[in-house]
């Protein structure tokens, strides 16, 4: 067992599950969707995508490119969160953060499975 | 550059890391603590304006508390929040700037900039594998001439040197070891307008891997390499190398060449030395009985070349079985005894050719002193004794760097200049007085330039288009000064080849023909406005018949009527 491993593993998939608990819900109603649930699937993706930096394998690459793609969702989300709060209605706010946040979703997804398809590879 | 960053990001992994969770858990807290807004009612700090507010103070700028006064809980957290923020934010920048210092990084960053200038380069140039005394006389020829170089040097003293000194063009240089095959590639052999690779160092070795590891991957690539044992020389002959130097041998060549035609070395030297330069008027040697003092390569080569003008030597060596010297004196030459033995007072030349400075100095200066009138050729091993050998002022002070920066020069700069001294060596030292006295008339005593023009589409297109159109374009076209078609240009056409055949000093009326290549000799200013001759067909038949053809149809049409 490889303690770095278990980090690695422990943070996609954390980052993933997060990102799903957010996204899970009404799409319009905000109640369904908590602010430190987002805050969590940022910081936790944030670290993930560190855990990948230097990985000079392809899958590494690859691995790295989807955790920036997850980012770049999350973090507009927050954004668009932190600017539109009490300009415009709340309810189709959060429409657009759970768009996005869906949209991250994916790219955390593709991560798990690659993080998958590698561990099946591994013939040990 | 990408590997650069990638190894810039995996050193940060732990430092941005742990700025990630100390902010997360300081920002979570700030809204978590319970606060009052302006008009007393409980208040909650959102996760943007707790991240703005962790922001400011981890990085010391400190705004204050915004937007109201803090509570008592929020402040106890902002204490907590300053210690775990502050600490590892420091600690990223530490390790951020201890990274950029990291000697190793420097080096990679430092050989991936070179490798990119170097791909960058529009311009011909020549890669120079070390930059010692030799390669630093080469590398401000080139300059002067306008050729890009690049130099891969192993010693930082000398890239120093090099970086402080003031060239046309910036040379671009590597600290590195040129025997390393990789570095070569980063220097640019397989760079589509690298003109060619000098290997020149004092180390047969490395001049040798150098040689067969470019020619094993560009043998197209023209490689000059300096060679001073024979078995060397012969072995980089075997796969090619294309200029193969041998600073002693050639040293001999010139002393004949003294000898027997001065007026040969004389256009030679001048032609081969850096523009712009004056060159010393050369002595001229005596022909009677030469003592040599050291039977080395060096006195070898001497002996061997004085005897072919006729010349009778004795020899001096201190160790004659190591060096097969068949009738000699035994001594190494700094006494007066052996001197004299060796018939000092008779003799007209002495030459002092061992490998230690202090004995050649003391040889020439106890010889001078038994016989004032004898001509003295030293040999300088060391350029620190550069100052010793001037004190002394020998007739001739054999510098091993001048003669190979010469040697190379001539290759360098044109293919047709090498072609040409070659030729010239085989003619009377008469025909080169007569050439010398008319080019100083055209261009002066300084060193001239020295410059090839190939008649083709490329480089002369107005030239090329006027004799497919069966025009005559003669020699003296190309000479007219493009600013007045009645003057001529400072400039002589030394040598013109056609269909392989090379005519010396061909004459002014001759027919150019396509594909002709022309040696030309003048002044810098000559070089510079050939081109317009060269290449603009209208200035082109100004010249030849100083008829301006009009460049609008009608203005042509009306020309007809």
């Amino acid at each position: 067992m490889n303690l770095e491993k278990v980090v690695f593993g422990f943070f996609i998939v954390l980052a993933m599950t997060l990102n799903f608990g957010f996204f899970l819900g009404d799409i319009d109603n905000p109640s369904h969707h908590h602010v430190y649930e987002l805050y969590a699937a940022i910081i936790v993706s944030l670290i993930a995508t560190v855990l990948k930096f230097g990985d000079r394998t392809h899958l590494g690459a690859i691995l790295l490119s989807t955790s920036l793609a997850a980012d770049l969702q999350l973090i507009t989300a927050a954004i668009l969160w932190a600017a539109l709060e009490g300009r415009m209605e709340m309810q189709s706010l959060t429409v657009y953060i759970v768009s996005l946040s869906g949209g991250a979703l994916m790219a955390n997804f593709i991560s798990v499975i690659l993080l998958i398809a590698e561990t099946i590879s591994q013939r040990r | 550059m990408n590997s650069i960053l990638f190894l810039i990001l995996r050193r940060l992994r732990r430092p941005i890391i742990t700025i990630i969770v100390s902010f997360s858990i300081a920002i979570i807290g700030l809204t978590v603590m319970p606060g009052l807004d302006d008009q007393g009612k409980p208040w909650h700090m959102s996760i943007f304006q707790a991240f703005y507010v962790i922001s400011y103070t981890a990085t010391t700028i400190g705004f204050g508390e915004v937007p109201y006064p803090y509570s008592q809980a929020q402040r106890l957290w902002m204490t907590l929040s300053i210690y775990l923020t502050v600490i590892p934010w420091f600690y990223a920048i530490g390790k951020i700037i201890t990274l950029i210092q990291d000697p190793s990084l420097r080096k990679i960053i430092i050989s991936d900039r070179f490798a990119s200038n170097v791909r960058l380069l529009q311009e011909p140039f020549y890669i120079l594998c070390s930059y010692g005394e030799t390669a630093c006389l080469l590398a401000k020829a080139l300059d002067n001439k306008g050729i890009r170089v690049v130099v891969i040097e192993p010693i930082q003293e000398r890239l120093n040197e090099l970086e402080l000194r003031d060239t046309q063009n910036i040379i671009l240089s590597l600290c590195a070891d040129a025997k390393v095959p990789e570095n070569l590639i980063q220097a640019g052999i397989h760079h589509p307008l690298c003109k060619g690779v000098v290997t020149l160092t004092d180390s047969d070795d490395v001049n040798l891997s150098v040689a067969i590891a470019v020619k094993l991957m560009n043998p197209d690539l023209p490689v000059l390499a300096r060679a001073e044992r024979q078995d060397i020389a012969a072995n980089m002959a075997s796969f090619g190398t294309d200029l193969i130097i041998n600073p002693y041998t050639l040293f001999g060549d010139q002393l004949a060449m003294r000898v027997h035609a001065i007026g040969t070395y004389i256009l030679q030297e001048w032609l081969t030395d850096v523009p712009g330069d004056t060159i010393p008027p050369p002595a001229f040697p005596p022909i009677g009985n030469w003592i040599v003092c050291g039977y080395g390569r060096f006195g070898k080569s001497v002996v061997q070349n004085l005897k072919q003008e006729n010349i009778t030597t004795t020899i001096i060596e201190a160790n004659p079985q190591l060096t097969d010297c068949e009738i000699c004196i035994t001594g190494s030459g700094t006494e007066a005894i052996t001197l004299l033995e060796a018939g000092v007072l008779d003799a007209v030349g002495i030459v002092a050719g061992t490998n230690n400075d202090i004995n050649n100095l003391s040889i020439v200066m106890t010889a001078k002193e038994l016989n004032p009138k004898l001509f003295v050729v030293a040999r300088k091993n060391k350029r620190d004794n550069e100052v010793l050998f001037k004190k002394f002022n020998a007739d001739i002070t054999m510098q091993i760097s001048d003669i190979i920066a010469h040697e190379c020069l001539a290759h360098m700069v044109s293919p047709l200049l090498a072609q040409f001294l070659a030729l010239t060596r085989n003619l009377s030292n008469q025909w080169a007085n007569a050439l010398i006295s008319q080019l100083v008339e055209k261009v002066g005593e300084e060193v001239p330039e020295t410059w090839g023009v190939t008649i083709n589409a490329k480089n002369a297109p107005a030239v090329t288009e006027l004799l497919n159109k069966s025009m005559h374009v003669q020699l003296e076209n190309l000479t007219q000064d493009p600013h007045n078609r009645n003057q001529r240009l400072d400039v002589v056409a030394l040598m013109i080849v056609r269909n392989q055949n090379s005519m010396l000093l061909p004459d002014a009326n001759l027919r150019l023909a396509v594909d002709d290549c022309i040696l030309f000799c003048g002044r810098p200013n000559a070089k510079f406005a050939m081109p317009l001759v060269l290449n603009n067909t209208k200035r082109l038949t100004f010249m030849i018949d100083g008829i301006e053809i009009f460049d609008s149809w009608i203005w042509r049409w009306l020309k007809q009527r």
